[in-house]
Protein backbone atom coordinates (compact mmCIF):
# COMPACT_ATOMS: atom_id res chain seq x y z
CA UNK A 1 0.00 0.00 0.00
CA UNK A 2 2.83 2.39 0.89
CA UNK A 3 4.37 2.04 -2.57
CA UNK A 4 1.04 2.70 -4.26
CA UNK A 5 0.31 5.73 -2.12
CA UNK A 6 3.75 7.11 -2.80
CA UNK A 7 3.26 6.59 -6.53
CA UNK A 8 -0.11 8.30 -6.34
CA UNK A 9 1.52 11.20 -4.51
CA UNK A 10 4.08 11.37 -7.33
CA UNK A 11 1.20 11.71 -9.80
CA UNK A 12 -0.25 14.68 -7.95
CA UNK A 13 3.15 16.35 -7.61
CA UNK A 14 3.60 16.14 -11.39
CA UNK A 15 0.06 17.45 -12.02
CA UNK A 16 0.64 20.35 -9.64
CA UNK A 17 3.97 21.21 -11.25
CA UNK A 18 2.72 21.02 -14.84
CA UNK A 19 -0.36 23.00 -13.80
CA UNK A 20 1.91 25.68 -12.34
CA UNK A 21 3.89 25.83 -15.58
CA UNK A 22 0.67 26.20 -17.59
CA UNK A 23 -0.52 28.98 -15.32
CA UNK A 24 2.83 30.75 -15.54
CA UNK A 25 2.93 30.57 -19.33
CA UNK A 26 -0.77 31.32 -19.74
CA UNK A 27 -1.32 28.03 -21.58
CA UNK A 28 -4.12 25.52 -21.30
CA UNK A 29 -3.40 22.85 -18.69
CA UNK A 30 -4.61 19.99 -20.89
CA UNK A 31 -1.55 19.49 -23.14
CA UNK A 32 0.79 19.98 -20.19
CA UNK A 33 -0.92 17.32 -18.07
CA UNK A 34 -0.59 14.95 -21.02
CA UNK A 35 3.10 15.75 -21.42
CA UNK A 36 3.58 15.31 -17.68
CA UNK A 37 2.03 11.84 -17.94
CA UNK A 38 4.27 10.90 -20.88
CA UNK A 39 7.44 12.06 -19.13
CA UNK A 40 6.92 10.29 -15.78
CA UNK A 41 5.16 7.31 -17.35
CA UNK A 42 6.54 3.83 -18.04
CA UNK A 43 7.68 4.70 -21.58
CA UNK A 44 10.02 7.56 -20.68
CA UNK A 45 10.92 7.63 -16.98
CA UNK A 46 10.42 3.85 -16.83
CA UNK A 47 12.79 3.19 -19.73
CA UNK A 48 15.50 5.33 -18.22
CA UNK A 49 15.23 3.45 -14.94
CA UNK A 50 13.85 6.47 -13.12
CA UNK A 51 10.94 6.30 -10.69
CA UNK A 52 7.79 6.24 -12.78
CA UNK A 53 4.02 6.06 -12.41
CA UNK A 54 2.73 2.72 -13.66
CA UNK A 55 -0.26 2.65 -15.95
CA UNK A 56 -2.25 0.70 -13.39
CA UNK A 57 -5.90 -0.08 -12.85
CA UNK A 58 -6.43 2.56 -10.18
CA UNK A 59 -5.28 5.42 -12.37
CA UNK A 60 -7.32 4.03 -15.27
CA UNK A 61 -10.43 3.89 -13.08
CA UNK A 62 -10.00 7.44 -11.82
CA UNK A 63 -9.36 8.59 -15.39
CA UNK A 64 -12.64 6.92 -16.37
CA UNK A 65 -14.40 8.97 -13.68
CA UNK A 66 -12.73 11.99 -15.27
CA UNK A 67 -14.30 11.20 -18.65
CA UNK A 68 -17.68 10.69 -17.02
CA UNK A 69 -17.52 14.01 -15.15
CA UNK A 70 -16.27 15.91 -18.21
CA UNK A 71 -19.26 14.74 -20.20
CA UNK A 72 -21.61 15.19 -17.24
CA UNK A 73 -20.63 18.86 -17.07
CA UNK A 74 -21.06 19.18 -20.80
CA UNK A 75 -24.61 17.92 -20.44
CA UNK A 76 -25.17 20.27 -17.55
CA UNK A 77 -24.31 23.29 -19.72
CA UNK A 78 -26.21 21.92 -22.64
CA UNK A 79 -29.85 22.71 -22.88
CA UNK A 80 -32.21 21.71 -25.62
CA UNK A 81 -34.09 24.96 -25.04
CA UNK A 82 -30.95 26.94 -25.75
CA UNK A 83 -30.36 24.99 -28.93
CA UNK A 84 -33.97 25.51 -29.96
CA UNK A 85 -33.89 29.24 -29.17
CA UNK A 86 -30.94 29.92 -31.45
CA UNK A 87 -31.90 27.06 -33.70
CA UNK A 88 -31.36 28.45 -37.13
CA UNK A 89 -27.95 30.05 -36.61
CA UNK A 90 -26.37 27.46 -34.34
CA UNK A 91 -27.85 24.70 -36.45
CA UNK A 92 -26.50 26.07 -39.72
CA UNK A 93 -23.06 27.03 -38.43
CA UNK A 94 -22.79 23.70 -36.60
CA UNK A 95 -23.93 21.70 -39.63
CA UNK A 96 -21.31 23.39 -41.84
CA UNK A 97 -18.66 22.59 -39.23
CA UNK A 98 -19.80 18.95 -39.14
CA UNK A 99 -20.04 18.30 -42.88
CA UNK A 100 -16.65 19.88 -43.59
CA UNK A 101 -14.50 18.45 -40.81
CA UNK A 102 -15.83 14.99 -39.94
CA UNK A 103 -15.83 13.65 -43.53
CA UNK A 104 -12.39 15.17 -44.09
CA UNK A 105 -11.00 13.18 -41.15
CA UNK A 106 -12.73 10.00 -42.37
CA UNK A 107 -11.28 10.56 -45.85
CA UNK A 108 -7.77 10.97 -44.43
CA UNK A 109 -8.17 7.70 -42.52
CA UNK A 110 -9.42 5.84 -45.59
CA UNK A 111 -6.59 7.30 -47.69
CA UNK A 112 -4.15 5.85 -45.15
CA UNK A 113 -5.65 2.45 -45.84
CA UNK A 114 -7.48 2.20 -42.52
CA UNK A 115 -10.82 0.43 -42.04
CA UNK A 116 -14.03 2.42 -41.97
CA UNK A 117 -14.32 2.26 -38.17
CA UNK A 118 -10.70 3.38 -37.74
CA UNK A 119 -11.24 6.22 -40.20
CA UNK A 120 -14.42 7.20 -38.38
CA UNK A 121 -12.45 7.45 -35.14
CA UNK A 122 -9.94 9.71 -36.86
CA UNK A 123 -12.83 11.80 -38.21
CA UNK A 124 -14.16 12.38 -34.70
CA UNK A 125 -10.75 13.29 -33.30
CA UNK A 126 -10.13 15.97 -35.93
CA UNK A 127 -13.73 17.20 -35.94
CA UNK A 128 -14.28 18.10 -32.32
CA UNK A 129 -12.84 21.39 -31.07
CA UNK A 130 -11.82 21.82 -27.46
CA UNK A 131 -14.50 23.64 -25.47
CA UNK A 132 -12.07 24.08 -22.58
CA UNK A 133 -9.16 25.56 -24.55
CA UNK A 134 -11.31 27.66 -26.90
CA UNK A 135 -13.37 29.17 -24.07
CA UNK A 136 -10.29 29.91 -21.98
CA UNK A 137 -8.55 31.62 -24.90
CA UNK A 138 -11.68 33.63 -25.78
CA UNK A 139 -11.70 34.99 -22.24
CA UNK A 140 -7.92 35.58 -22.11
CA UNK A 141 -7.89 37.51 -25.38
CA UNK A 142 -11.07 39.46 -24.64
CA UNK A 143 -12.79 38.08 -27.76
CA UNK A 144 -15.55 37.05 -25.40
CA UNK A 145 -16.92 40.61 -25.60
CA UNK A 146 -16.90 40.71 -29.41
CA UNK A 147 -19.55 39.35 -31.78
CA UNK A 148 -17.34 36.46 -32.94
CA UNK A 149 -17.73 34.75 -29.57
CA UNK A 150 -21.37 33.94 -30.35
CA UNK A 151 -20.86 31.72 -33.41
CA UNK A 152 -17.78 30.17 -31.78
CA UNK A 153 -19.62 29.20 -28.60
CA UNK A 154 -22.73 28.29 -30.60
CA UNK A 155 -20.72 25.91 -32.77
CA UNK A 156 -19.24 24.34 -29.64
CA UNK A 157 -22.76 23.72 -28.33
CA UNK A 158 -23.67 22.00 -31.58
CA UNK A 159 -20.49 19.93 -31.42
CA UNK A 160 -21.39 18.85 -27.89
CA UNK A 161 -24.62 17.33 -29.15
CA UNK A 162 -22.94 15.85 -32.22
CA UNK A 163 -20.24 14.25 -30.09
CA UNK A 164 -22.87 12.65 -27.84
CA UNK A 165 -24.51 10.97 -30.82
CA UNK A 166 -21.11 10.17 -32.33
CA UNK A 167 -19.80 8.51 -29.14
CA UNK A 168 -22.96 6.45 -28.82
CA UNK A 169 -22.47 5.09 -32.33
CA UNK A 170 -18.70 4.68 -32.23
CA UNK A 171 -18.69 2.93 -28.85
CA UNK A 172 -20.93 0.27 -30.32
CA UNK A 173 -18.75 -0.01 -33.41
CA UNK A 174 -15.53 -0.33 -31.41
CA UNK A 175 -16.78 -2.57 -28.63
CA UNK A 176 -18.86 -4.61 -31.12
CA UNK A 177 -15.49 -5.41 -32.62
CA UNK A 178 -15.16 -7.80 -35.47
CA UNK A 179 -18.43 -9.53 -34.76
CA UNK A 180 -19.90 -8.51 -38.07
CA UNK A 181 -23.03 -6.60 -38.91
CA UNK A 182 -25.35 -8.59 -36.68
CA UNK A 183 -23.30 -8.00 -33.54
CA UNK A 184 -22.81 -4.33 -34.37
CA UNK A 185 -26.52 -3.99 -35.16
CA UNK A 186 -27.41 -5.55 -31.84
CA UNK A 187 -25.02 -3.37 -29.85
CA UNK A 188 -26.31 -0.27 -31.64
CA UNK A 189 -29.86 -1.31 -30.77
CA UNK A 190 -28.89 -1.79 -27.11
CA UNK A 191 -27.08 1.58 -27.11
CA UNK A 192 -29.96 3.53 -28.53
CA UNK A 193 -32.47 1.59 -26.46
CA UNK A 194 -30.60 2.35 -23.25
CA UNK A 195 -29.93 5.97 -24.15
CA UNK A 196 -33.51 6.43 -25.33
CA UNK A 197 -34.85 5.19 -21.99
CA UNK A 198 -32.34 7.42 -20.20
CA UNK A 199 -33.36 10.43 -22.28
CA UNK A 200 -37.03 9.89 -21.48
CA UNK A 201 -36.11 9.40 -17.81
CA UNK A 202 -34.20 12.67 -17.61
CA UNK A 203 -36.92 14.53 -19.52
CA UNK A 204 -39.64 13.40 -17.13
CA UNK A 205 -37.51 12.82 -14.07
CA UNK A 206 -36.71 16.47 -13.40
CA UNK A 207 -38.85 16.40 -10.26
CA UNK A 208 -36.98 13.40 -8.96
CA UNK A 209 -33.58 14.97 -9.68
CA UNK A 210 -34.70 18.11 -7.89
CA UNK A 211 -35.78 16.17 -4.81
CA UNK A 212 -32.63 14.06 -4.70
CA UNK A 213 -30.48 17.17 -4.56
CA UNK A 214 -32.70 19.11 -2.21
CA UNK A 215 -30.23 19.17 0.62
CA UNK A 216 -28.38 22.05 2.24
CA UNK A 217 -25.35 20.08 3.39
CA UNK A 218 -22.56 20.49 0.85
CA UNK A 219 -21.03 17.08 1.38
CA UNK A 220 -24.35 15.31 1.02
CA UNK A 221 -25.05 17.30 -2.14
CA UNK A 222 -21.75 16.31 -3.79
CA UNK A 223 -22.11 12.66 -2.81
CA UNK A 224 -25.69 12.44 -4.05
CA UNK A 225 -24.73 13.93 -7.41
CA UNK A 226 -21.93 11.39 -7.83
CA UNK A 227 -24.23 8.63 -6.60
CA UNK A 228 -26.53 9.31 -9.53
CA UNK A 229 -24.02 9.97 -12.31
CA UNK A 230 -21.44 7.27 -11.75
CA UNK A 231 -23.73 4.24 -11.31
CA UNK A 232 -25.69 5.18 -14.45
CA UNK A 233 -22.45 5.58 -16.42
CA UNK A 234 -21.25 2.25 -15.05
CA UNK A 235 -24.50 0.51 -16.01
CA UNK A 236 -24.16 1.93 -19.50
CA UNK A 237 -20.61 0.63 -19.89
CA UNK A 238 -21.65 -2.79 -18.56
CA UNK A 239 -24.13 -2.97 -21.43
CA UNK A 240 -21.49 -1.88 -23.94
CA UNK A 241 -23.00 1.61 -24.20
CA UNK A 242 -20.92 4.77 -24.04
CA UNK A 243 -20.56 5.76 -20.37
CA UNK A 244 -19.66 9.26 -21.54
CA UNK A 245 -22.95 9.73 -23.37
CA UNK A 246 -24.92 8.33 -20.45
CA UNK A 247 -23.20 10.90 -18.21
CA UNK A 248 -23.99 13.62 -20.75
CA UNK A 249 -27.70 12.74 -20.60
CA UNK A 250 -27.71 12.68 -16.81
CA UNK A 251 -26.11 16.12 -16.91
CA UNK A 252 -28.91 17.30 -19.21
CA UNK A 253 -31.41 15.98 -16.69
CA UNK A 254 -29.78 17.89 -13.85
CA UNK A 255 -29.52 21.08 -15.89
CA UNK A 256 -33.27 21.66 -15.68
CA UNK A 257 -33.57 20.61 -12.04
CA UNK A 258 -32.84 24.12 -10.77
CA UNK A 259 -29.62 22.88 -9.17
CA UNK A 260 -27.38 23.51 -12.15
CA UNK A 261 -25.46 26.42 -10.68
CA UNK A 262 -25.02 24.72 -7.33
CA UNK A 263 -23.64 21.62 -9.04
CA UNK A 264 -21.25 23.73 -11.06
CA UNK A 265 -20.08 25.58 -7.99
CA UNK A 266 -19.63 22.54 -5.79
CA UNK A 267 -18.43 19.91 -8.24
CA UNK A 268 -16.17 21.86 -10.59
CA UNK A 269 -13.12 21.14 -8.45
CA UNK A 270 -14.09 17.46 -8.21
CA UNK A 271 -14.34 17.31 -12.00
CA UNK A 272 -11.05 19.15 -12.44
CA UNK A 273 -9.19 16.68 -10.23
CA UNK A 274 -10.50 13.64 -12.11
CA UNK A 275 -10.14 15.30 -15.52
CA UNK A 276 -6.51 16.11 -14.70
CA UNK A 277 -5.94 12.44 -13.86
CA UNK A 278 -7.60 11.52 -17.15
CA UNK A 279 -5.22 13.72 -19.18
CA UNK A 280 -2.28 12.43 -17.19
CA UNK A 281 -3.42 8.84 -17.76
CA UNK A 282 -3.59 9.49 -21.51
CA UNK A 283 0.04 10.55 -21.27
CA UNK A 284 0.97 7.44 -19.26
CA UNK A 285 -0.32 5.23 -22.05
CA UNK A 286 1.54 7.10 -24.78
CA UNK A 287 4.77 5.58 -26.04
CA UNK A 288 6.67 8.44 -27.71
CA UNK A 289 8.29 5.99 -30.12
CA UNK A 290 4.80 5.17 -31.39
CA UNK A 291 4.45 8.82 -32.32
CA UNK A 292 6.88 8.01 -35.11
CA UNK A 293 4.42 5.47 -36.50
CA UNK A 294 1.71 8.10 -36.32
CA UNK A 295 3.90 10.81 -37.87
CA UNK A 296 2.48 10.56 -41.38
CA UNK A 297 -1.20 10.72 -40.40
CA UNK A 298 -0.28 13.45 -37.92
CA UNK A 299 1.38 15.73 -40.47
CA UNK A 300 -1.33 15.10 -43.06
CA UNK A 301 -4.07 15.78 -40.52
CA UNK A 302 -2.52 18.99 -39.18
CA UNK A 303 -1.90 20.36 -42.67
CA UNK A 304 -5.39 19.55 -43.94
CA UNK A 305 -7.66 19.97 -40.93
CA UNK A 306 -6.34 23.34 -39.77
CA UNK A 307 -7.40 25.25 -42.90
CA UNK A 308 -10.59 23.17 -43.10
CA UNK A 309 -11.60 24.25 -39.59
CA UNK A 310 -10.75 27.89 -40.35
CA UNK A 311 -12.83 27.67 -43.52
CA UNK A 312 -15.87 26.03 -41.93
CA UNK A 313 -15.70 28.49 -39.02
CA UNK A 314 -15.47 31.38 -41.48
CA UNK A 315 -18.65 30.18 -43.18
CA UNK A 316 -20.25 29.80 -39.75
CA UNK A 317 -19.39 33.41 -38.97
CA UNK A 318 -20.98 34.50 -42.24
CA UNK A 319 -24.15 32.63 -41.23
CA UNK A 320 -24.25 34.99 -38.23
CA UNK A 321 -23.89 37.96 -40.64
CA UNK A 322 -20.47 38.87 -39.31
CA UNK A 323 -17.90 40.79 -41.37
CA UNK A 324 -15.23 38.83 -43.25
CA UNK A 325 -12.70 39.98 -40.67
CA UNK A 326 -14.72 38.67 -37.73
CA UNK A 327 -15.78 35.51 -39.58
CA UNK A 328 -12.16 34.59 -40.13
CA UNK A 329 -11.63 34.89 -36.40
CA UNK A 330 -14.51 32.49 -35.81
CA UNK A 331 -12.60 29.98 -37.94
CA UNK A 332 -9.32 30.57 -36.16
CA UNK A 333 -11.09 30.39 -32.81
CA UNK A 334 -12.28 26.84 -33.45
CA UNK A 335 -8.87 25.38 -34.32
CA UNK A 336 -7.79 24.17 -30.83
CA UNK A 337 -8.56 20.49 -30.20
CA UNK A 338 -8.33 18.96 -26.78
CA UNK A 339 -10.27 16.96 -24.24
CA UNK A 340 -12.86 15.34 -26.51
CA UNK A 341 -10.31 14.19 -29.07
CA UNK A 342 -8.59 12.45 -26.16
CA UNK A 343 -11.88 10.92 -24.98
CA UNK A 344 -12.26 9.41 -28.46
CA UNK A 345 -8.65 8.21 -28.34
CA UNK A 346 -9.31 6.48 -25.01
CA UNK A 347 -12.24 4.72 -26.66
CA UNK A 348 -10.09 3.70 -29.63
CA UNK A 349 -7.51 2.22 -27.28
CA UNK A 350 -10.07 -0.37 -26.16
CA UNK A 351 -10.53 -1.52 -29.76
CA UNK A 352 -9.32 -4.70 -31.34
CA UNK A 353 -7.00 -3.72 -34.19
CA UNK A 354 -3.41 -2.57 -33.94
CA UNK A 355 -4.30 0.78 -35.52
CA UNK A 356 -6.95 1.38 -32.86
CA UNK A 357 -4.85 0.24 -29.93
CA UNK A 358 -1.58 1.95 -30.83
CA UNK A 359 -1.63 4.30 -33.81
CA UNK A 360 -4.83 6.25 -33.08
CA UNK A 361 -4.08 7.00 -29.39
CA UNK A 362 -0.53 8.10 -30.25
CA UNK A 363 -1.90 10.12 -33.16
CA UNK A 364 -4.51 11.76 -30.94
CA UNK A 365 -1.94 12.76 -28.33
CA UNK A 366 0.36 14.25 -30.97
CA UNK A 367 -2.57 15.93 -32.72
CA UNK A 368 -3.93 17.48 -29.53
CA UNK A 369 -0.48 18.71 -28.49
CA UNK A 370 0.03 20.36 -31.89
CA UNK A 371 -3.50 21.70 -32.33
CA UNK A 372 -3.92 23.06 -28.81
CA UNK A 373 -0.68 25.03 -29.17
CA UNK A 374 -1.20 25.96 -32.83
CA UNK A 375 -4.81 26.97 -32.23
CA UNK A 376 -3.94 29.19 -29.30
CA UNK A 377 -1.05 30.82 -31.18
CA UNK A 378 -3.22 31.42 -34.25
CA UNK A 379 -5.82 33.09 -32.04
CA UNK A 380 -3.21 35.29 -30.38
CA UNK A 381 -1.75 36.25 -33.78
CA UNK A 382 -5.02 36.39 -35.68
CA UNK A 383 -3.89 39.68 -37.23
CA UNK A 384 -1.14 37.79 -39.09
CA UNK A 385 -3.60 35.12 -40.20
CA UNK A 386 -5.87 37.83 -41.55
CA UNK A 387 -3.07 39.47 -43.50
CA UNK A 388 -2.07 36.10 -44.90
CA UNK A 389 -5.60 35.17 -45.93
CA UNK A 390 -6.67 38.54 -47.26
CA UNK A 391 -3.27 39.27 -48.87
CA UNK A 392 -2.37 42.61 -47.36
CA UNK A 393 -5.86 43.96 -46.88
CA UNK A 394 -7.02 43.54 -50.48
CA UNK A 395 -10.29 42.20 -49.09
CA UNK A 396 -11.29 45.81 -48.66
CA UNK A 397 -13.77 47.16 -46.19
CA UNK A 398 -15.91 44.90 -44.13
CA UNK A 399 -19.13 43.89 -45.72
CA UNK B 1 -30.77 53.67 -24.75
CA UNK B 2 -30.68 50.13 -26.08
CA UNK B 3 -29.29 47.16 -24.16
CA UNK B 4 -28.51 43.97 -26.07
CA UNK B 5 -28.42 40.69 -24.19
CA UNK B 6 -26.91 37.46 -25.46
CA UNK B 7 -26.06 34.04 -24.08
CA UNK B 8 -22.47 32.84 -23.87
CA UNK B 9 -22.85 29.07 -23.41
CA UNK B 10 -20.40 27.76 -20.84
CA UNK B 11 -19.30 31.27 -19.90
CA UNK B 12 -22.29 33.34 -18.84
CA UNK B 13 -24.14 36.29 -20.31
CA UNK B 14 -23.19 39.38 -22.25
CA UNK B 15 -24.90 42.77 -22.16
CA UNK B 16 -24.07 45.58 -24.55
CA UNK B 17 -25.13 49.15 -23.74
CA UNK B 18 -25.17 51.73 -26.49
CA UNK B 19 -23.45 54.94 -25.38
CA UNK B 20 -24.15 58.46 -26.66
CA UNK B 21 -20.98 58.62 -28.77
CA UNK B 22 -21.90 55.47 -30.71
CA UNK B 23 -19.49 53.22 -28.81
CA UNK B 24 -20.74 50.34 -26.70
CA UNK B 25 -20.12 49.29 -23.15
CA UNK B 26 -19.90 45.49 -23.03
CA UNK B 27 -20.48 43.73 -19.73
CA UNK B 28 -19.66 40.03 -19.56
CA UNK B 29 -21.12 38.32 -16.49
CA UNK B 30 -19.36 35.01 -15.92
CA UNK B 31 -21.15 32.03 -14.37
CA UNK B 32 -18.62 32.36 -11.56
CA UNK B 33 -20.03 35.82 -10.78
CA UNK B 34 -17.02 37.70 -12.11
CA UNK B 35 -17.87 40.77 -14.26
CA UNK B 36 -15.66 42.00 -17.04
CA UNK B 37 -16.35 45.41 -18.52
CA UNK B 38 -15.20 46.30 -22.01
CA UNK B 39 -15.69 49.26 -24.32
CA UNK B 40 -16.04 48.83 -28.07
CA UNK B 41 -15.33 51.99 -30.03
CA UNK B 42 -17.34 51.05 -33.13
CA UNK B 43 -18.96 47.98 -34.64
CA UNK B 44 -15.71 47.10 -36.44
CA UNK B 45 -13.24 47.65 -33.68
CA UNK B 46 -12.14 45.21 -30.99
CA UNK B 47 -13.41 45.51 -27.47
CA UNK B 48 -10.98 46.97 -25.03
CA UNK B 49 -11.01 45.51 -21.55
CA UNK B 50 -11.56 48.29 -19.02
CA UNK B 51 -11.68 46.41 -15.72
CA UNK B 52 -12.99 43.34 -13.98
CA UNK B 53 -14.81 43.00 -10.69
CA UNK B 54 -15.70 40.16 -8.38
CA UNK B 55 -19.39 39.50 -7.76
CA UNK B 56 -19.42 41.38 -4.43
CA UNK B 57 -17.48 44.36 -5.73
CA UNK B 58 -19.64 44.57 -8.86
CA UNK B 59 -22.81 44.80 -6.76
CA UNK B 60 -21.23 47.49 -4.58
CA UNK B 61 -20.08 49.54 -7.56
CA UNK B 62 -23.45 48.98 -9.21
CA UNK B 63 -25.33 50.54 -6.29
CA UNK B 64 -22.96 53.49 -6.33
CA UNK B 65 -23.54 54.04 -10.03
CA UNK B 66 -27.26 53.76 -9.46
CA UNK B 67 -27.03 56.68 -7.02
CA UNK B 68 -28.34 54.83 -3.98
CA UNK B 69 -25.93 56.59 -1.63
CA UNK B 70 -25.71 60.07 -3.10
CA UNK B 71 -27.90 61.99 -5.50
CA UNK B 72 -25.98 64.94 -6.92
CA UNK B 73 -29.00 67.27 -7.05
CA UNK B 74 -27.19 70.46 -6.16
CA UNK B 75 -23.59 71.43 -5.73
CA UNK B 76 -22.01 74.86 -5.58
CA UNK B 77 -20.89 74.58 -9.17
CA UNK B 78 -23.75 73.28 -11.22
CA UNK B 79 -24.23 74.96 -14.54
CA UNK B 80 -26.43 74.09 -17.43
CA UNK B 81 -25.92 75.36 -20.91
CA UNK B 82 -29.24 76.42 -22.38
CA UNK B 83 -28.02 76.67 -25.93
CA UNK B 84 -26.03 79.41 -27.56
CA UNK B 85 -24.08 81.24 -24.89
CA UNK B 86 -26.69 81.30 -22.13
CA UNK B 87 -26.02 79.59 -18.82
CA UNK B 88 -28.26 78.58 -15.97
CA UNK B 89 -26.13 78.55 -12.83
CA UNK B 90 -26.43 77.83 -9.12
CA UNK B 91 -24.33 80.07 -6.87
CA UNK B 92 -23.99 79.84 -3.10
CA UNK B 93 -23.70 83.14 -1.21
CA UNK B 94 -20.57 83.04 0.95
CA UNK B 95 -20.51 84.42 4.52
CA UNK B 96 -17.93 87.03 3.49
CA UNK B 97 -19.95 88.05 0.44
CA UNK B 98 -20.63 91.80 -0.02
CA UNK B 99 -24.19 91.15 -1.09
CA UNK B 100 -25.16 89.15 2.01
CA UNK B 101 -27.77 91.10 3.96
CA UNK B 102 -28.67 93.41 1.05
CA UNK B 103 -31.83 93.29 -1.01
CA UNK B 104 -31.60 92.37 -4.68
CA UNK B 105 -32.35 96.02 -5.54
CA UNK B 106 -29.56 97.34 -3.30
CA UNK B 107 -27.00 94.90 -4.62
CA UNK B 108 -27.79 95.98 -8.18
CA UNK B 109 -26.34 92.67 -9.43
CA UNK B 110 -28.23 92.71 -12.72
CA UNK B 111 -26.96 96.15 -13.67
CA UNK B 112 -23.37 95.35 -12.65
CA UNK B 113 -23.01 91.85 -14.13
CA UNK B 114 -25.80 91.37 -16.66
CA UNK B 115 -27.04 88.13 -15.08
CA UNK B 116 -30.46 87.87 -13.41
CA UNK B 117 -31.47 86.01 -10.28
CA UNK B 118 -34.52 83.88 -11.12
CA UNK B 119 -34.86 82.05 -7.81
CA UNK B 120 -33.44 81.96 -4.30
CA UNK B 121 -33.19 78.61 -2.52
CA UNK B 122 -33.00 78.93 1.25
CA UNK B 123 -32.99 75.58 3.00
CA UNK B 124 -36.16 73.84 1.87
CA UNK B 125 -37.76 77.10 0.82
CA UNK B 126 -37.63 78.41 -2.72
CA UNK B 127 -38.43 82.05 -3.61
CA UNK B 128 -39.21 82.13 -7.29
CA UNK B 129 -38.94 85.32 -9.38
CA UNK B 130 -37.70 87.35 -6.40
CA UNK B 131 -38.47 91.10 -6.51
CA UNK B 132 -36.07 93.96 -5.87
CA UNK B 133 -36.97 93.94 -2.16
CA UNK B 134 -36.00 90.29 -1.60
CA UNK B 135 -33.13 90.04 0.90
CA UNK B 136 -30.07 87.93 0.09
CA UNK B 137 -28.67 86.01 3.06
CA UNK B 138 -25.38 84.20 3.52
CA UNK B 139 -25.87 80.52 2.67
CA UNK B 140 -28.57 81.21 0.08
CA UNK B 141 -28.36 79.38 -3.22
CA UNK B 142 -29.05 81.83 -6.06
CA UNK B 143 -30.29 80.46 -9.37
CA UNK B 144 -28.94 82.73 -12.04
CA UNK B 145 -29.45 83.05 -15.77
CA UNK B 146 -27.39 85.04 -18.22
CA UNK B 147 -24.60 85.09 -20.79
CA UNK B 148 -21.53 83.02 -19.90
CA UNK B 149 -19.31 86.02 -19.03
CA UNK B 150 -22.03 87.68 -17.02
CA UNK B 151 -22.52 84.52 -15.00
CA UNK B 152 -18.78 84.30 -14.34
CA UNK B 153 -18.70 87.89 -13.05
CA UNK B 154 -21.76 87.20 -10.94
CA UNK B 155 -20.18 84.16 -9.32
CA UNK B 156 -16.98 85.95 -8.34
CA UNK B 157 -18.92 88.88 -6.96
CA UNK B 158 -21.40 86.88 -4.92
CA UNK B 159 -19.02 84.25 -3.58
CA UNK B 160 -16.95 87.07 -2.14
CA UNK B 161 -13.60 85.94 -3.44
Amino acid sequence: MAAELLEFGYLFVVLALTGAVALKLGLSVIPLYVVGGVVVGPYVAGRFGLPYVANGEVVALLAEVGIVLLLFFLGLEFSLDRLRAAQSNIGRAGAIDLVVNLPLGVAIGLALGWTLVEAFLLGGIVYISSSAIVTKTLIDLGWIADPESEPILGTLVFEDLAIAVYLAVVTSLVLGGEGGLVVIGRSLAIAFGFLGVLLVAVQYGTGLFTRVLDVENEEAFVLRTLAVVIPIAGAALALGVSEAVAAFFVGMGFSTSGHRETIERRLTSVRDVFAAIFFFWIGLGTDPTLLAAAAVPLVVAVVLTTPAKVFSGYLGGRVYDLSTHRSLRVGVGLVPRGEFSLVIAALAASGSTQVMREVIPAFAVGYVLVMSALGTVLMQRSDLVERLVFRGGSAGPDT
Amino acid sequence: MTVYESDLPGVGKKHEVELDDGSRLVIVTHNTGKREVFRRESADSDSERLFELSDDLARQVGTLLEGAYFQPVKTTDIETLLGGNTLLEWVEVGTESDVAGKTLGESDLRQVTGASVIAIERGDEVITSPGGDAVIEAGDMLVVIGPRDACRDFVSLVKGV
